[in-house]
């Protein structure tokens, strides 16, 4: 199970904080690919980050099961 | 008035003592923004002995602030905030002399301004002005302390500290929108949390202890009291100096920005159209004779729909959005846009008063 947790702007559109999904041998693209579709995510920007690390979202990544992938909107609120 | 009687329950403290208390005497700290984030970073700057404190910001008060921005009374309403919090922190602290400055921060003044202060603290609500922080930090080469809350979460970080990793590093992705306090709400204790951890990040740095948020994001969430680090590099492809400071903000100096008044007379002009950049379920409704509306997320896809002969006179429900929609245009060429000042709001009440005037 890999969980992702949602963030801010990002939140509102997947309608949950966290989810976990069962997939195995995904990159870490075609996983943010799936989501924005899925979710529409196309309009905002974000960060990705890895088990608490920020990475480029075209690193060339393998997610591992135990991974926590977390989606990071930048917030504009003062 | 004694220094060492007022102080004494921090410099009791072994971090801090006479040493401490000294350097946070000689401190210059500017606030950028004395809203919901400024009126919790402000006074405990204050009340901690910063020596010096800037406050930047061109708002007056308006009654909706009052629920998050602590530090303004009821009758202050219609005063300026860096004129009011200027007030306050006197009264909290004599000892310390505080700056008002109640203008918009901007590329022509960023730089003079921050020239004068150690530590630029961002309590602002508009990316776009994070951005022109971080790069006028970056050419004069000062950290900032970033804070920014969305509903019910907050997020902190300090960039350029030591000339570690920026906001750019962190968000790159700079032609984006986020929806601020006036659009999504917010409780008070939401930017109070976070404007109390950046005015944490202020005292540890400048009392050089503790460990600072430098290329660490922090995530604190109110609803669940659940916070996370997130660690972020910094990428050494992006250089900001003068030069390409000033060449990136030229557009800005153009002044892209006009007053609805000014062209009122103009909504039925052929050669003109005014562009609502608004979500089709925001009010008021406002529908001219040569008006349209594309959402803003929506724009890039339906540029081909506008006519780039025409002038075209953007607004959004408050001007933040239409600003970015600005960017986008002029960057797609389209040289006669302008984007009306304080958007729909301003504009539907200079309707309804022709109205009843004709």
């Amino acid at each position: 199970m890999i969980e992702i947790k949602y963030f801010g702007a990002v939140a509102e559109k997947t309608r949950c904080t966290f989810e976990k999904v069962l997939s195995s041998d995904i990159s870490l693209q075609d996983l943010l690919q799936d989501l924005e579709e899925k979710y529409q995510l196309d309009s905002l920007a974000f960060s990705v980050a890895v088990n608490q690390k920020i990475i480029p979202k075209a690193t060339d990544y393998k997610l591992k099961t135990s991974d926590v992938v977390a989606l990071l909107p930048p917030f504009a609120g003062g | 008035m004694n220094a060492s009687t007022r102080y004494n329950r921090q410099m009791i403290l072994p971090e801090i003592g006479e040493k401490g208390q000294e350097k946070l005497a000689k401190a210059k700290v500017l606030v950028i923004g004395a809203g919901g984030l400024g009126a919790a970073v402000l006074p405990y700057l204050a009340a901690a002995g910063v020596g010096e404190i800037g406050i930047a910001d061109h708002d007056v008060i308006e009654i909706s602030n009052l629920q998050r921005q602590v530090i303004y009374t009821t009758a202050a309403v219609g005063k300026y905030k860096a004129d009011e919090s200027k007030l306050m922190l006197e009264a909290l602290n004599p000892l310390v002399k505080v700056n008002s400055i109640a203008e918009r921060l901007a590329a022509h003044n960023a730089i003079s301004l921050f020239e004068n202060y150690d530590i630029i603290v961002d309590a602002t609500d508009s990316l776009a002005v994070k951005y022109l922080i971080n790069d006028a930090c970056l050419v004069t080469n000062k950290p900032m302390v970033y804070g920014s809350v969305f509903r019910f979460e907050g997020q902190v970080s300090v960039f350029n500290y030591k000339n570690g990793p920026t906001y750019r590093c962190l968000f790159p992705e700079e032609n984006t929108f986020a929806e601020n306090c006036n659009d999504a709400g917010v409780v008070g204790v939401s930017v109070g949390i976070i404007g109390l951890l950046q005015a944490g990040e202020v005292l540890k740095m400048i009392l050089e202890t503790g460990e600072v948020l430098s290329g660490k994001l922090l995530v604190y969430s109110i609803l669940n009291n659940e916070q996370q680090k997130y660690d972020f590099e910094k990428n050494n492809d992006i250089r900001i100096d003068s030069l390409s400071f000033e060449e990136k903000y030229k557009i800005e100096e153009d002044n892209n920005e006009i007053e609805a008044e000014r062209i009122l007379n103009q909504i039925d002009l052929e050669d003109v159209l005014f562009l609502d950049v608004r979500n089709p379920d925001e009010l008021p409704e406002i529908r001219m004779k040569n008006s349209i509306l594309i959402p803003l997320t929506e724009l890039e896809k339906e540029l081909e729909n506008l006519d780039p002969d025409k002038t075209i006179y953007i607004f959004c429900q408050s001007g933040m959005r239409s600003k970015l929609a600005l960017e986008i245009l002029l960057k797609k060429n389209f040289k006669k846009v302008k984007s009306i000042k304080g958007g729909a709001v301003v504009l539907n009440q200079l309707l309804k008063k022709e109205k009843a005037l004709t």
